[in-house]
């Protein structure tokens, strides 16, 4: 029954005159007959939730640990004041943990014929697609002694992206990859640099990489520069079974994977490259294909911001097909997967040649700093036993790696913060060797 | 959460948007309520119906008011017409009161007496002087109000019996349906008439008392039955004695109560009264004294443990702490239900996995320690330091477990003496866990010597 703590308070002090001026059915009554009627005009007097009508506005897209705001319009179309509390419900997760209660509530009140504009600061600790729930609302009558409720459902999603933390080493790469621009082939000679400019000799240049035709033709004498090639084809590979599952501090792997991928792909696209992205457990979660430069990073983080690890088996041999399929002609394919031993010997060592056959692979996979830190306890023997556990699980995942190695892949292992930094040192060394 | 500036808006009641309200419309609720209202009214129907049907016989039964065929009004009339009042009562607290030497007091249904019932009643009746007649008790009653007589478990095979004893009342009305439980007693003087198989169906027990009370203290005063004026028809008036007003109190009436235990009901009903000797042997055994209080046990006889001077807990209290009390009970209700109320229902989510990645590790490390195997944690060990140590000194990362290749490469970098090189990285596992311990510092002291040199 919608009473208030007012009604409450009133019957409990209605206990005085029955108890001492009127024990009987008589003074019960003549308390709490009054007190029904004062219920039952506030019901009538209360503004219907029914009829309120109720429209949402605001943020639909935010990043993960920024906050969004929804704002929500509450139209009273009938003649009496709407006073009262209305919750805006949320998924547990879109609020900051502890706030959930008194974020969610407002304080509402509406004169007749009139709107009001509600904001709800949502702040969410997780990706992905948040969806509006239901909005209650709680009408009070005039004398605050009987409410009604009732809710609405006013749908909204709140798309929430990756984070993206690893940003913040983009401008150290893009500088980086600026050096290998215009550098004279002595330096970085390979076979896939391409021709980019001439110039006029300094000091110091190769005398090999003086272009004599470009000369004859001028008075000074020119040299030939390099930059690194263009318009390659990348194609990054997410692994979403359930090694991706796995959490490595407070985040599952493929969260890492993910910050991985997309100060990759921000970087590549800088570079000139075609990035695609293709993230596979048993069936294709996520696919990517031919956006252009400037576009590539949005419609990447709107794809990432769904993804969820899946506890199935990674089908490698779905994977590859799918993957050869959407990298069409000689490309570098960056598969981001973890280093467990029996996934990679029985699920993708078996399919790697079909890739390394067109393509360059690279494998990077996120390691534990939980285990670093096992293989250095010392102290008691539970200590040295976990020491040598991790010992263990490292010395297994070298082997991998080795394994790996020797199929041409190059293997990036880092710990989650040192992903990211270091999947595009290894792709920044591996243009300026002209191995793309 | 920030309230706009006021904002007047021209038309808002007609605004055609439809509503987004999740409270259902009338029609929905009707839609939705509909069944169960429809199985609500054919479960009441059937039950008046399955109720009118089924109340038949049973209704009244053994009621000196009741006019249906298991009724007692026939008896209750006829006792009348012979001056012998009628009572009903329905608690034992009254029957316990009514008790009396010159009443008898019937008791329709004694199994259906709990055992505090059972003895309170005892206690009443066996001082009272007057006639206690138990009507068909069964086992669970008869040894705690009749004490000495057990129910033997089977019934007895024939309604209708013979008399074959001296009890002048059984002896009178001749044969009787009276066969039921079957009684078996030791109780010295008791009479033991309509055998079936040896044993009685009706039993009379003498005053229980060691007086030499004479066990053929059955009032002289037997009441047959006048024939032609009762509601029940006239009954087959067997007892040929002169009838004697009824109200004559016996001559000589017993200082402590006899007891009656009759197998079966039968004789009482109204539609067998007028069969065999019945009527006759029902006006005898009820119409030896003045009064009969007829008790009928009820489930409204709650009033049990109040003993009629002894005031409950809430006689005591003045009346407005109680009402107060009620009171506040209403107030508390009324708090329970505002805090019960939420504002909307709970949103449910689903939850992320959450694993550790380095669980396999952890739980290699703890089966290492529960299996206590030293080996392999030394082994695994040993071989991580070589690992790390083969590049620090210029060994292939292939021959850095061949001892031949690692150790001469090793020797130039130690310089601490000492130290066996040999048994560290390739020695024996250890023996005890103090040991394991000692050789992973070990190792550690070896690999930060060869990174200083």
């Amino acid at each position: 029954m919608p009473v208030t703590g007012r009604t409450a308070l009133l019957a409990a002090i209605g206990s005085l005159p029955v108890g001492v001026v009127a024990p009987s059915w008589t003074g019960f009554l003549a308390v709490n007959v009054p007190l029904a009627l004062a219920c039952a005009c506030d019901f009538a007097l209360a503004a219907p939730v029914r009829r309120l009508r109720l429209t949402r506005a605001g943020d639909t897209t935010t990043r993960l640990g920024e906050p969004a705001d929804v704002q929500l319009t509450v139209t009273n179309p009938t003649a009496r004041p709407l006073r009262g509390e209305l919750r805006d419900a949320w998924p547990p997760s879109s609020w900051q943990p502890g706030t959930e209660v008194t974020a969610s509530r407002n304080r509402l009140d509406v004169p007749p014929g009139e709107r009001r504009r509600l904001t709800t600061r949502l702040r969410p600790t997780r990706r992905g697609d948040h969806r509006a729930d239901r909005v209650t609302i709680r009408s009070r009558g005039p004398l605050g002694l009987f409410t009604r409720q009732g809710s609405h459902r006013v749908p909204w999603t709140l798309r929430v992206l990756p984070p993206f933390t690893s940003r913040k080493h983009l401008p150290s790469k893009l500088a980086r990859l600026r050096e290998l621009d215009g550098r004279t082939s002595v330096l970085i000679r390979g076979q896939g640099t391409e021709f980019d400019s001439l110039r006029e000799y300094v000091p110091g240049d190769d005398t090999r990489s003086i272009d004599w035709r470009a000369t004859a033709r001028q008075s000074a004498v020119a040299v030939r520069t390099w930059r690194p090639e263009r318009d390659r084809h990348i194609l990054l590979v997410l692994d979403t079974g359930r090694t991706s599952a796995g959490r490595v501090g407070d985040a599952p792997r493929l969260d890492a994977s993910m910050d991985a991928a997309l100060l990759l792909a921000a970087l590549a696209s800088r570079a000139g490259d075609r990035v695609d992205l293709l993230a596979h457990d048993r069936r294709v979660r996520a696919l990517v294909q031919g956006k252009a430069a400037g576009d590539v990073l949005p419609s990447l983080v709107t794809a990432l911001a769904t993804l969820e690890p899946e506890l199935v088996e990674t089908d490698a041999r779905g994977l590859t097909a799918t993957a050869l399929r959407a990298a069409p002609r000689s490309s570098l394919i960056v598969l981001l997967t973890s280093l467990e031993a029996a996934p990679i010997e029985e699920g993708l060592l078996p399919v790697l040649p079909r890739l390394t056959q067109r393509h360059t692979v690279l494998v990077a996979s996120v390691a534990d700093p939980h285990i670093t830190e096992m293989a250095g306890a010392r102290g008691s023997a539970e200590a040295v036993y976990d020491a040598a556990a991790a010992a263990q699980a490292q010395a297994e995942r070298r082997r991998t790696a080795e394994q790996l190695t020797r199929y041409g892949v190059t293997v990036v292992d880092a710990t989650p913060d040192d992903l990211a930094p270091a999947l595009a040192d290894a792709y920044l060394s591996m243009k300026a060797a002209g191995r793309l | 959460m920030t309230e706009s500036p006021r904002a007047r808006i021209p038309s808002v009641a007609d605004s055609g948007t439809a509503s987004t309200s999740t409270a259902p419309t009338p029609r929905q609720l009707w839609t939705r309520s509909r069944g169960i209202a429809l199985a609500v009214v054919v479960l009441l129907v059937a039950a008046v119906a399955i109720a009118a049907v089924r109340s038949g016989d049973r209704h009244g039964r053994l009621d000196p008011r009741s006019a249906d065929s298991q009724g007692s009004r026939a008896v209750a009339e006829l006792l009348a017409d012979r001056g012998v009042s009628t009572r009903v009562v329905t608690t034992v607290k009254e029957a316990g009161d009514a008790a009396g030497p010159d009443t008898t007091l019937l008791v329709a249904d004694p199994d259906l007496l709990d055992d505090r019932r059972q003895s309170r009643l005892h206690d009443a009746t066996v001082d009272s002087g007057g006639r206690t007649v138990l009507v068909a008790p069964g086992s669970p009653s008869v040894s705690k109000l009749a004490p000495g007589v057990t129910a033997d478990p089977a019934a007895s095979f024939d309604s209708t019996l013979s008399p074959d004893c001296a009890l002048p009342a059984a002896r009178r009305a001749g044969s009787a349906d009276v066969g039921g439980v079957r009684y078996d007693t030791l109780v010295p003087g008791a009479e033991a008439c309509y055998l079936d198989d040896g044993l009685p169906s009706l039993l009379h027990l003498p005053a229980t008392s060691a007086k030499d009370v004479p066990s053929k203290d059955v009032p002289s005063t037997d009441v047959p039955p006048k024939t032609g004026d009762s509601a029940a028809g006239p009954p087959k008036n067997k007892a040929e004695h002169a009838p004697q007003k009824g109200n004559q109190a016996p001559s000589e009436p017993p200082a402590r109560g006899d007891t009656v235990i009759l197998g079966a009901p039968d004789i009482l009903f109204n539609d067998r009264l007028d069969e065999h000797g019945n009527a006759s042997l029902a006006l005898q055994l009820l119409g030896s004294r003045p009064h009969v209080v007829w008790y009928l046990p009820s489930l409204s006889d709650d009033a049990l443990d109040d003993t009629a001077d002894d005031d409950s807990f809430f006689d005591l209290i003045p009346s407005g702490w109680l009402w107060g009390t009620l009171q506040l009970t209403v107030a508390a209700v009324l708090a329970a239900l505002w805090r019960a109320r939420r504002l909307g229902p709970l949103v449910p989510e689903e939850l992320p996995v959450a694993i550790r990645a380095s669980e396999t590790a952890e739980g290699r490390a703890r089966l290492y320690r529960k299996a206590n195997a030293r080996d392999r944690a030394a082994s695994a060990l040993r071989s991580a330091t070589r690992t790390r140590l083969a590049p620090l000194v210029g060994v292939p990362a292939a021959r850095a477990h061949t001892p031949e290749a690692l150790l001469p490469a090793l020797a130039g970098r130690l310089h601490s003496p000492g130290q066996d090189p040999h048994a560290l990285l390739f020695g024996p596992p250890p023996t005890d866990d103090a040991d394991l311990t000692a050789l992973a510092d070990r190792l550690d002291a070896l690999e930060s010597e060869v990174r200083g040199s």
